[in-house]
């Protein structure tokens, strides 16, 4: 009962920003919010209830995105607000200033995962040596996908063009001097087609999963 | 006449368009009439694809069985990897009404819908079942002296009737309608290692294509016989690739159609075949005379 007053009252402050809940016991709730609604989703929780603990922060590095997991503490209740950035933002809004608990936390991920922390009121090291290689962060893994090397271009080529061999203008003019279209009648060659096959792509979330950057037309790996 | 939605596929149009040149001339001789699948997209491809996203391969792989429903046809196709993928999609949803809905769902708001009234066939059963290989054998006005090896390749071992030699028979019997010598040697169903090449080159070159071509070359083989176009780049560029590691063999590969084509009178020029990668030019001498 208290988990689904908690999930009830977060929706109706953050609208949109809350993107799914669950509550597997009634003294368990998982909101997972729009990164960028971290800190009014913090704010929130502190206005309604002034116990509010702060308990710490996971971060996760998913090779392609880091998971952050703001724990909190209410009334015998565990909440846990979970965003999500793309690694290459490499950033985190710090929420020092709302719950001053937050601040070793906050210093400890910018150290061993090397993003930056946002607004936090007094970064420097914590754990490592002020020296550390920036470029060396333990717990920081570099940015990758599900993607094996060898599938990588086959899955560019097959998102961005729906074809996995793109043609050269060599095979292009072969096929004209044989009397045939200088292309086969693929998707490509027509804009509506492509508006269909992408659609369909990003509807199942295939670009999603393989990390495909749409605007570059690449994946966000090599 | 026979007509059949014609499905190109990625690499014969864009990598070995003389294999679609010698399929289409093939058609016209034998009176099959092919019908272009206007805006298919891939098919897609089966090895990386259904890891990455069970789903999306589905639909994409409907996608281009819709187009072929719009128009009323069966869809025929020259690949092994786009027979297989088109295959097992189109038995997936004809028999999975959970899956067809899932799917269906996705294509209707892009104006599209499947609802599983088409075959997929191989071109070779095409040819086979369809046309008959009488109607084949009165084609063939130039048959063709040589010895070749027959390469099958994996995909066209599936067969839902589960005799996985129902094709490659099929294939063979139209191979040897060429007037060509087929060179048993043996290993005709090992893979030719393109799938594990994309993980372990040695592996692949030296445990999957390298004793195929050695026993190929030892059964007195002029040429490789082949009907899928990853097989052909296997072959062809595994060969450059295992000459430098100091293992020389240059045997040539031919597309079935490429074959029949040849053994009906085209030239090689008329079907392009100088566009093949491998050692071609010497098969072409000793099929054309210099």
């Amino acid at each position: 009962m208290r988990a689904k007053k908690i999930i009830e009252y977060m929706r109706q402050e953050l609208g949109p920003d809350v993107l799914v809940v669950s509550a597997p016991r009634d003294r368990r709730v998982f909101i997972n919010i729009r990164a960028e609604a971290l800190r009014k989703a913090v704010e929130a929780l502190k206005r309604k209830y002034p116990a509010l603990r702060f308990m710490t922060i996971s971060t996760v590095d998913c090779g392609l995105h880091f998971e952050f997991l703001h724990h909190f503490h209410v009334d015998g209740v565990v909440i846990t607000l979970r965003s999500v950035k793309p690694k290459e933002e490499n950033l985190l809004e710090s929420i020092a200033d709302i719950v001053p608990a937050a601040n070793f936390i906050e210093r400890e991920i910018a150290e061993l995962f090397g993003i930056k922390v946002m607004n936090h009121p007094k970064m420097r090291s914590l754990i490592l040596t002020e020296d550390w290689a920036e470029d060396k962060r333990p717990l920081r893994k570099p940015l990758r996908g599900i993607l094996p090397p060898q599938a990588r271009r086959v899955a560019e080529s097959l998102i961005s063009m729906g074809c996995v061999a793109p043609i050269s203008r060599f095979i292009e003019r072969r096929r004209e001097a044989a009397g045939l279209p200088k292309t086969p009648p693929f998707a490509f060659t027509d804009e509506e087609n492509m508006k269909e096959l992408h659609g369909i792509i990003k509807e199942v979330s295939l670009s999603e999963k393989v990390g495909f950057d749409w605007e570059k037309k690449r994946l966000r790996y090599r | 006449m026979v007509k059949y939605a014609l499905f190109l596929g990625c690499l014969i149009p864009m990598r070995m368009p003389s294999v679609e040149i010698a399929s289409r001339r093939v058609f016209e001789r034998i009176g099959l009439e092919s019908v272009d699948l206007k805006g298919y997209t891939c098919c897609p491809e089966p090895v990386f694809s259904r890891l990455i996203d069970e789903t999306g391969q589905l639909v994409i792989s409907a996608r281009n069985l819709a187009l072929a429903e719009e128009l009323g046809l069966d869809i025929m196709t020259l690949c092994n990897g786009c027979y297989e993928t088109l295959l097992e999609t189109n038995e997936t949803l004809k028999n999975k009404s959970d899956e067809m809905l899932r799917v269906n769902r996705i294509l209707e708001n892009y104006g599209k819908k499947y609802r599983g009234l088409i075959k997929v066939k191989h071109a070779i059963e095409v040819l086979y079942e369809d046309i008959g290989i009488e109607k084949i054998r009165e084609c063939v006005t130039k048959p063709l002296k040589i010895r070749v090896a027959m390469h099958y390749g994996c995909h066209l071992y599936r067969d839902l009737s589960g005799d996985i030699m129902r094709k490659p028979r099929m294939m063979k019997e139209i191979t040897s309608l060429t007037g060509v010598e087929i060179a048993d040697y043996g290993l005709e169903r090992l893979c030719c290692g393109y799938p594990s090449m994309q993980v372990d080159e040695e592996f692949s070159l030296t445990h999957r294509l390298l004793p195929k071509i050695k026993r190929m070359v030892e059964a007195g083989a002029e040429a490789v016989v082949l009907t899928c176009p990853a097989c052909t780049i296997q072959f062809e560029t595994g060969q450059v690739l295992l000459r430098k590691r100091g293992i020389q063999y240059e045997i040539p590969c031919i597309n079935i159609m490429e074959l029949l084509a040849l053994s009906f009178g085209f030239s090689s020029r008329d079907i392009h075949l100088d566009l093949h990668r491998g050692p071609i030019l010497r098969l072409i001498k000793k099929v054309e005379g210099d």
